[in-house]
């Protein structure tokens, strides 16, 4: 049992590697902050493309581009934007490879997700509001993106979380976000305590938030909504 | 563009030489890939429902409170900090498993935890007398969950168990950062052999011919619920 | 001397793919007058209505209100819809928005007022429907009686010129039909110009100065309440009419 705990949670270890981690931490929620903002704007953009225009022709340029990127594993995109830019002469810094590997995929999620919430708002609610003379722009921003970002929440938290640990993939380049710290720290000690406490860190940030969408969820279901 | 340059790319990124010479070796990774997708999906729908009827069936609290935190504690850690932590840690107390094995145990378990989540968040939406209905003639607890509540629940989230399969799929990619040559592992490695992104190429192509069927395979499910 | 035309709708016809609901319709509403549209299910009253506002827009035919051709591609059709209030039959009150938000919404963003003083315009129309006591309350919280006398607010709000009805009480259970039938009564005595498609053979009757009677995407009669109640109509009119009076 001892030998178990001085493997696994060694408390010296811990001490020893817990500010490398916290500075690993520090840049997994910088990448989360710059990744979530980008695909969600760029995702409100396509829904919004997709449900406001007349032509047919973008409608199904945009369910192609969602599709492909629902296709690609994350990690195989960010490993082709990365390795295979390098041969056509672009160099991407790591930073910016993630964030357009990342951008295009869950722009893709987040566009799913806004366009049913969007489509679901029943048309007398944009007739309603055109009625009163409000534009179409004034109906979108007022009456049926409010009601659809409330409709699709729990997604678009659920989603998000996704997106979070997915910033884990950018140890694969390298970047010496939260894994990539404790791992180097677990090669370099001979350890695996820091891969616990990094699993640890992970658990004590998205624990909340899973329990959020859960309780949402059972709430509305509830509510019979 | 001009014609040369527009040549030149393709040279460099489906170089035909390149294909022919390393897709042997990414096509035996695919059949791997499907192998480990397939046996995935199948372990992480059973367990998943098996835990979604337990926590429908016990009174236990302890019990019930368990299985939220399994399926809790998978949900909120990334896939490849469990592969991770599974693969690089385990040896230090000499439990040493392979690549594939530490893959698919992986992924089960995690597919395991949002399926248990859809079947349950089923499970709720039924209405109550669906199970009263069927144990009033005098069917079991076991039967009316076998033969009443578990197949509508699971037509209910058919969509998102859908989803969760695509991701597990998707998934096996991880296997690659701990040296399973699946696809992407396969294609790396080739890719750096050659000096050529040709592999990469092809395993883009491989994954979202693989993957590509099953997304329009969801977006017909979700439609259809949606009709309904 | 008669009082001057608001709201005209000149040989609208009106085609969803291959099927015409509207043959060629003309209509006019003067100033404080209640016009009243019946006619039986299908017969195109809602889309006659829809293409007034030009929620629809009329396949051909012109819609002249406050003597301006609206239906003329360089309107601000926003600018002219703040003068012409649409009443529906399901409420579309904004679930999101208390009802106090629901009133005064179009005023701010449209009517450009500040947030107090579109408040104050916003209770002063929910005063005149009897809700000022729920402003706070949601949509969801109220009775359909009562949503659908917040939605008639939410037009008035406006101070609009004219104000469009589709069926306001069609939706409601029996009992709560009469507090907005008496909510319109009050508008039609304070001078409002009303165009009212409904069901409601009494209120048709009583309160209306015109009645027009719609069949298969035509105006089949438009006559006062007295001409038309007195079944002196062509066959499918008095069967229509004797359908809805007999139920009484
Ligand atoms: N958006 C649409 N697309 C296709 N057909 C439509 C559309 N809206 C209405 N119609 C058709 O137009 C015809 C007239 O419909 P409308 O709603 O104007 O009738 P109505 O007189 O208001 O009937 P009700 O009393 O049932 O409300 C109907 O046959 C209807 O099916
Ligand atoms: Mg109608």
């Amino acid at each position: 049992m001892q030998e178990i705990l001085d493997t696994f949670f060694n408390p010296a270890v811990a001490v020893q590697v817990l500010p490398m981690l916290l500075s690993g931490l520090w840049m997994t929620v910088k990448l989360a902050a710059l990744i979530i903002p980008l695909g969600l704007l760029g995702g409100l953009a396509l829904a919004l493309a997709h449900t406001q225009t007349r032509s047919r022709k973008v409608r199904i340029a945009i369910n192609l581009y969602v599709d492909f990127f629902r296709s690609f594993p994350q990690l195989v995109l960010v490993i082709f934007v990365s390795f295979a830019t390098p041969f056509i002469g672009i160099e991407l810094s790591p930073v910016v490879a993630l964030a357009i590997s990342f951008m295009l995929s869950t722009s893709a999620y987040y566009c799913e997700i806004l366009r049913a919430g969007i489509t679901a708002i029943p048309a007398g609610q944009t007739e309603a509001a055109r009625s009163t003379g409000m534009s179409a722009t004034q109906t979108l921003r007022h009456v049926v993106l409010p009601q659809a970002f409330r409709n699709v929440l729990p997604d678009l938290l659920g989603n998000s979380i996704e997106i979070f640990k997915g910033t884990s993939l950018a140890s694969v380049l390298g970047m010496s976000e939260l894994l990539y710290s404790a791992q180097s720290a677990q090669s370099v000690l001979f350890n695996p305590t820091p891969l616990v406490l990094a699993a640890a860190i992970y658990l004590a940030l998205l624990w909340p938030a899973v329990r959020f969408i859960s309780a949402l969820e059972s709430s509305r279901r509830a509510q019979g909504g | 563009m001009s014609q040369a340059a527009d040549s030149g790319l393709i040279h460099t990124f489906f170089n035909a030489d390149i294909v022919r010479q390393t897709s042997p070796m990414v096509m035996e990774a695919v059949g791997q890939t499907i192998a480990i997708g397939v046996l995935v999906i199948v372990a992480g729908i059973l367990l998943g429902t098996a835990l979604a009827t337990w926590r429908f069936h016990t009174q236990s609290r302890v019990l019930r409170a368990l299985i939220v935190g399994y399926v809790d504690v998978l949900r909120a850690m990334p896939p490849l900090v469990i592969l991770i932590l599974v693969y690089f840690a385990l040896p230090y107390v000499n439990i040493s498993i392979g690549s594939v094995l530490a893959t698919f145990l992986c992924l089960s378990v995690i597919l395991s935890a949002f399926i248990e989540e859809c079947v349950w968040s089923g499970i709720m939406t039924l209405p109550k007398g669906q199970m009263e209905a069927a144990r009033s003639t005098g069917m079991s607890w076991w039967q009316s969950m076998r033969h009443v509540i578990l197949p509508q629940a699971l037509r209910l989230s058919l969509p998102q168990i859908t989803n969760r399969c695509i991701a597990a799929i998707k998934n096996t990619a991880l296997g690659s950062v701990i040296g399973f040559a699946e696809i992407l592992g396969s294609a790396q490695a080739a890719s750096s052999d050659y000096a050529n992104p040709t592999p990469l190429t092809l395993c883009a192509i491989l994954y979202i011919g693989l993957i590509y069927p099953l997304v329009l395979a969801s977006r017909y499910l979700e439609h259809r619920a949606g009709i309904r | 001397m008669q009082k001057k035309i608001i709201l005209e709708a000149v040989d609208i016809r009106k085609d969803y793919g291959d099927l015409r609901v509207l043959n060629g319709v003309d209509i006019r509403v003067r100033e404080g007058e209640l016009v009243s549209i019946i006619g039986p299910s299908g017969s195109g009253k809602s889309s006659l209505l829809r293409c007034c506002n030009l929620l629809e827009r009329p396949t051909a035919g012109q819609i002249i209100f406050d003597g301006e051709d609206i239906t003329r591609d360089t309107v601000n059709i926003n600018r002219v819809r703040q003068n012409m209030g649409m009443v529906f039959q399901q409420f579309n009150l904004y679930p999101h928005l208390n009802v106090l938000a629901n009133v005064s919404l179009a005023l701010r963003c449209v009517g450009k007022l500040g947030k107090a003083e579109a408040n104050a315009v916003a209770m002063e129309a929910l005063t005149q429907v009897d809700m000022a006591h729920k402003r706070d309350a949601f949509p969801g919280q109220l009775s359909g009686g009562q949503q659908q006398r917040v939605g008639i607010a939410r037009a008035v709000a406006l101070n609009p010129k004219i104000i469009l009805f589709d069926e306001p009480t069609s939706a409601l259970d029996p009992e709560l039909v009469s507090s907005v039938l008496a909510v319109m009564k009050s508008l039609r005595e304070r001078g409002m110009t009303m165009l009212v498609v409904t069901h409601e053979m009494g209120f048709a009757r009583d309160l209306s100065d015109r009645v027009i009677f719609m069949d298969g995407g035509v105006v089949a009669a438009n006559d006062t309440p007295d001409v038309i109640f007195s079944s002196q109509g062509n066959e499918r009119m008095r069967s229509f009419l004797s359908r809805f009076l007999n139920e009484r």
